[in-house]
């Protein structure tokens, strides 16, 4: 009898293995996942455990300075998790339970963040508050230092809190507004209710926000280079030991001290807040939230709200401002030179390489997301919590570790020896060079592993709100998996594909502590030109690139938007029929 | 009709084991089930929620393997068989319509597949909306349809590929109680007319006896047991069968003697003799299961007196729980004329059909 139990998981392999193509799809996805994410996780902690590498632990771990460097990057990813966390709260708070005006304009500008290519935001703080800021010396005559944890917190939720604002504002949506009705009825009053209903029912949606804000801001490197200062953090540390010092395991040992505490609360969220988050998202709300009216609260929210709104206005706006003026805030002359530098000049190259690259990791990326959504979801088969999970790692895994570890599997061929066929080569060398099997395929495969997890999150969510018995009439009609995949899944998902897409398009074009140890003189990514123009105080070029960066990526949405569609075709005639 | 006596879909020891879902132990959904199903029969799965029936409808339609057992479609194992190369098409309980596509698109999808020419699946199509009376819905949307008209494309869209077997899960249970009652007749209409082999799940006893050649009786993975509905509600072999299909009144009886095949009884004050399917002798304490309808009630000294606890009158009959002996039954007075209506606390005569009762040997 037991043995018929353990029997079970055997007998749906030997259904997927019934299904060819099923199964092949299954292959592809465990290759991909053990040659583009694990492996070179396992090759960067095997360096680091090297003798040298215990050496190195040792001395880090007992000196002063690389605790101190630890203690930042923890302190700077707790208050980067509180700030953008609390920010994002209020913000989707305002949007689902007040009545304000302007709403959906502040809705789009807190969005804008999506697409914030590194090094930009960080660059214009420094232009509008630093010691020569327009805001703070211009306005205020302050020769404010914004270099260090202040700096950095302001920039590093300001980039990232959109996660949390998406993230509770969808739960707050979702929640039964019978619960608030219930709630009144009981005699609560407002506050009450948002202390004693919305606040817990929300919990996992905010501690899951918390938790992922923390792995983004301790693995951000973008920021912490511009805006540092004397305030180091690990993932500079990891930075200068490549870049500067050419010490492949010091980065790697500094990597799995950064790696720890990102697995650790990637694994808290899984396995704690996945289970505890029964909350009772109906699906179909019924009735419509109750708003807050009182007037005091109402425009202190709308305030905080706007406020938000027009600071995220003003730092774009800058960076806009910086791209078309000579030197921004000393020469205001208006000037095209900068855009003249990166689309006819020295910056082409970049632009068109980036483009191409990111172009081609995004359907990959899109598709294969789908598609582990489709059998973490659908199908059951051993192992398929490991494949969600190490798919996961993707993301949870800081950017600076998935270089290294590229670096480390991918900058010389990998080869088998076998006895009778001599040596084959499994996987050329995939860095340094510019065409996608010269070189560039590093790079390509780092775009797609960085994206996947976002398009399987959404892809999952998406499949669990389809009744799995539609799927089952299909099959149940005649059609196989694929046929059922291609022709009802996919298409009922597409508003998932879609923004999977788009996150993995925008993903790819703004990433840069992952590639930044892949990129050569012969591979130019925009991001790393982005950050050689910061670093030689070229702002006008930065910002140049930046807008031309986000042109791209809304370029790109549009045309994702007409060739893929945003909807399922489903919701088309609610409006037009009956 | 159907039935020319040889089972064309078998399910031979069919057991399903699940693990809990809570990772400890397991669940025991379908337990060494065997069954014939004759070619064009109608049989339905009854039983209590959780007793099997869906998993047992799955395993037919291959969207669950057995953990035990096979299943065979005319003579062919198609134990492992992928569901789609089944030939059977499976009617919903959500009706799972594709909610991108139009109702004729929906209806096309089985013949897509199958790649049928575009002219012929136009008149299939066509034809199959005509016998399900949807002529003018082709172009909408499902969530531009009414339930029963959802209900009605689900059906069509099993129908229009022409199955060799038909699978219903408790279809009805999303509609109200009149438009069930209407599809229920539709069903059987249509289902007799193209002599489709059919399963139908439910849980909804007088849908089972409507719709069914014969009625499985579930009761915790087992068949509890297997026969017309008629047989079914007059004979039950149990308890618990006794007690599902309809409502019944079990009163403890003492064999007096036994003669042939049956058995002399004192009930309610009254000797009989009934009908025995089993074996019993002199003496054997066994139990009487008479039906509320069975039961008569009537102002007459003479007969067993009874007190109505409880009256209902409920239009075109009137219910009682009546008190005889220290135990209450049930009784269901189909014509409640002015003085068949009785009132609580009165004391009645109470008598029944011989007939009716049925023996049962606990
Ligand atoms: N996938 C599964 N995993 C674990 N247990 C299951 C699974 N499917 C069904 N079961 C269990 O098997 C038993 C039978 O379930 P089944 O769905 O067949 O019942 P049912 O007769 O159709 O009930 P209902 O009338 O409520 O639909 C139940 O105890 C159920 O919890
Ligand atoms: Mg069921």
């Amino acid at each position: 009898m037991n043995n018929l139990i353990r029997g079970r998981p055997i007998a749906e392999f030997r259904r997927i293995i019934q299904d060819p193509v099923l199964f092949i799809g299954l292959i592809l996805v465990v290759v991909f996942i053990i040659v583009a994410i694990l492996s070179p996780i396992y090759m960067m902690v095997e360096e680091s455990l090297t003798e040298k590498g215990q050496e190195l632990f040792d001395r880090y771990l007992n000196s002063p300075v690389y605790r101190t460097i630890i203690r930042n990057t923890l302190e700077m990813g707790l208050i980067v998790a509180a700030l953008g966390t609390t920010l994002g709260f209020l913000l989707a708070y305002i949007q689902v339970k007040v009545d304000v005006p302007f709403k959906r304009l502040m809705h789009i500008t807190y969005l804008v963040p999506i697409i914030s290519p590194p090094f930009a935001v960080a660059t214009a703080v420094l232009l509008l508050f630093g010691r020569n800021g327009m805001i703070s010396r211009g306005w205020f005559g302050i020769r404010y230092d914004i270099y260090g944890l202040d700096g950095l917190s302001l920039v590093l939720t300001l980039s990232y809190f959109t996660v949390a604002y998406m993230n509770l504002k969808g739960m707050m949506q979702a929640l039964d507004p019978a619960l608030d009705e219930a709630a009144t009825n009981l005699g609560a009053n407002k506050f009450r209710i948002f202390r004693t209903v919305t606040v817990p029912m929300l919990i996992p949606g905010i501690a899951g926000s918390f938790l992922l804000l923390f792995v983004e801001a301790i693995a951000d490197l973008g920021n912490p280079l511009v805006m540092g200062g004397n305030y180091e953090v690990l993932s500079t540390r990891i930075y200068v030991s490549i870049v500067g010092l050419y010490n492949t395991t010091a980065a790697a040992v500094l990597s799995v001290i950064l790696l720890v505490p990102s697995l650790l609360v990637f694994m808290v969220q899984r396995y704690w807040i996945s289970r505890t988050s029964v909350v009772s998202v109906t699906g179909k709300p019924t009735g419509t939230p109750q708003q807050i009216t009182h007037p005091l609260v109402r425009w202190l929210l709308f305030g905080a709200g706007l406020f938000v709104s027009l600071f995220i206005l003003l730092i774009y706006g800058t960076i806009f401002a910086g791209a078309f003026t000579k030197i921004l805030n000393i020469n205001n002359d208006l000037t095209l030179d900068h855009f003249d530098f990166v689309i006819n000049g020295y910056g082409s190259e970049a632009m068109k390489d980036t483009t191409k690259l990111a172009a081609i990791a995004t359907p990959v990326a899109g598709l294969l997301g789908m598609v582990i959504a489709f059998l973490v979801v659908r199908k059951r088969f051993m192992g398929r919590a490991a494949l969600d999970f190490a798919t996961m790692l993707g993301i949870a895994v800081p950017g600076t570790i998935i270089g290294i570890g590229y670096l480390l599997v991918f900058n010389r061929p990998n080869e088998i020896t076998l006895p009778l066929l001599g040596t084959i080569t499994l996987i050329p060398k995939l860095t340094g060079g510019r065409a996608i099997f010269g070189g560039a395929g590093a790079i390509v495969l780092v775009f797609i592993v960085r994206s996947v997890p976002a398009a399987l999150r959404s892809g999952v969510a998406a499949l669990s709100q389809i009744d799995p018995s539609i799927e089952e009439a299909s099959i149940s009609l005649g059609a196989d998996n694929i046929g059922t995949f291609r022709r009802i899944t996919l298409p009922l998902i597409r508003p998932a594909f879609f923004s999977g897409l788009v996150y993995a398009f925008a993903r790819s074009m703004t990433t840069i502590s992952a590639i930044i140890f892949l990129t050569t003189s012969r591979t130019k990514i925009m991001t790393h030109q982005i950050l050689n123009e910061v670093e030689n105080g070229r702002y006008g070029n930065a910002f140049a690139y930046c807008v031309i960066l986000i042109g791209i990526v809304l370029v790109a949405i549009v045309i994702l938007s007409v060739a893929v569609g945003t909807t399922t075709g489903a919701e088309k005639t609610m409006e037009g029929g009956a | 009709m159907a039935n020319d006596q040889v089972g064309s879909l078998i399910l031979d020891n069919i057991s399903k084991i699940f693990p809990q879902r809570d990772g400890q132990g397991e669940v025991r959904a379908v337990d060494d089930v065997s069954l014939a199903i004759y070619e064009g029969e109608f049989l339905t799965l009854l039983g209590p929620s959780g007793c099997g029936k869906t998993t047992t409808l799955r395993l037919i339609s291959g969207f669950e393997m057995p953990s035990a057992g096979r299943i065979l479609l005319d003579g062919k194992d198609i134990s492992h068989r992928p569901p789609n190369k089944r030939d059977m098409a499976m009617v919903f309980q959500s009706y799972a319509l594709f909610p991108h596509m139009t109702v004729f698109n929906n209806i096309a999808y089985g013949l897509r597949v199958q790649h049928v020419s575009r002219s012929e699946i136009k008149a299939r199509v066509e034809k199959v909306l005509d016998l399900m009376s949807l002529p003018t819905l082709g172009e909408r949307r499902p969530n531009e349809l009414s339930g029963g008209q959802q209900q009605r494309v689900a059906l069509a869209r099993s129908l229009v590929v022409e199955p060799r077997v038909l699978l219903f899960d408790e279809p009805l249970s999303n509609l109200d109680a009149k438009l069930r009652v209407q599809m229920r007749s539709e069903i059987r209409n249509i289902q007799r007319r193209l002599n489709i082999t059919s399963v139908y799940v439910t849980h909804d006893q007088v849908e089972a006896m409507a719709l069914s050649d014969r009625v499985v009786v579930m009761n915790e993975g087992k068949i509890a047991q297997l026969g017309a509905p008629e047989e079914i509600y007059r004979h039950p072999q149990s308890r618990f069968v006794a007690d599902f299909i309809g409502r019944a009144n079990f009163l403890p009886v003492t064999v007096d003697s036994v003669t042939g095949e049956r058995a002399d009884i004192t009930l309610l004050g009254q000797n009989m003799s009934s009908a025995l399917t089993f074996d019993a002798s002199a003496g054997n304490r066994l139990t009487a299961v008479l039906r509320p309808e069975a039961l008569l009630l009537k102002n007459d000294p003479d007969l067993k007196q009874a007190t109505v606890k409880q009256a209902m009158y409920l239009g075109a009959s009137s219910e009682y729980i009546v008190d005889v002996d220290g135990q209450e039954l049930i009784v269901v007075e189909s014509d409640p004329s002015a003085e068949q209506i009785f009132r609580e606390g009165q004391s009645v005569g109470i008598s029944f059909v011989p007939e009716t009762v049925h023996l049962l040997t606990q």
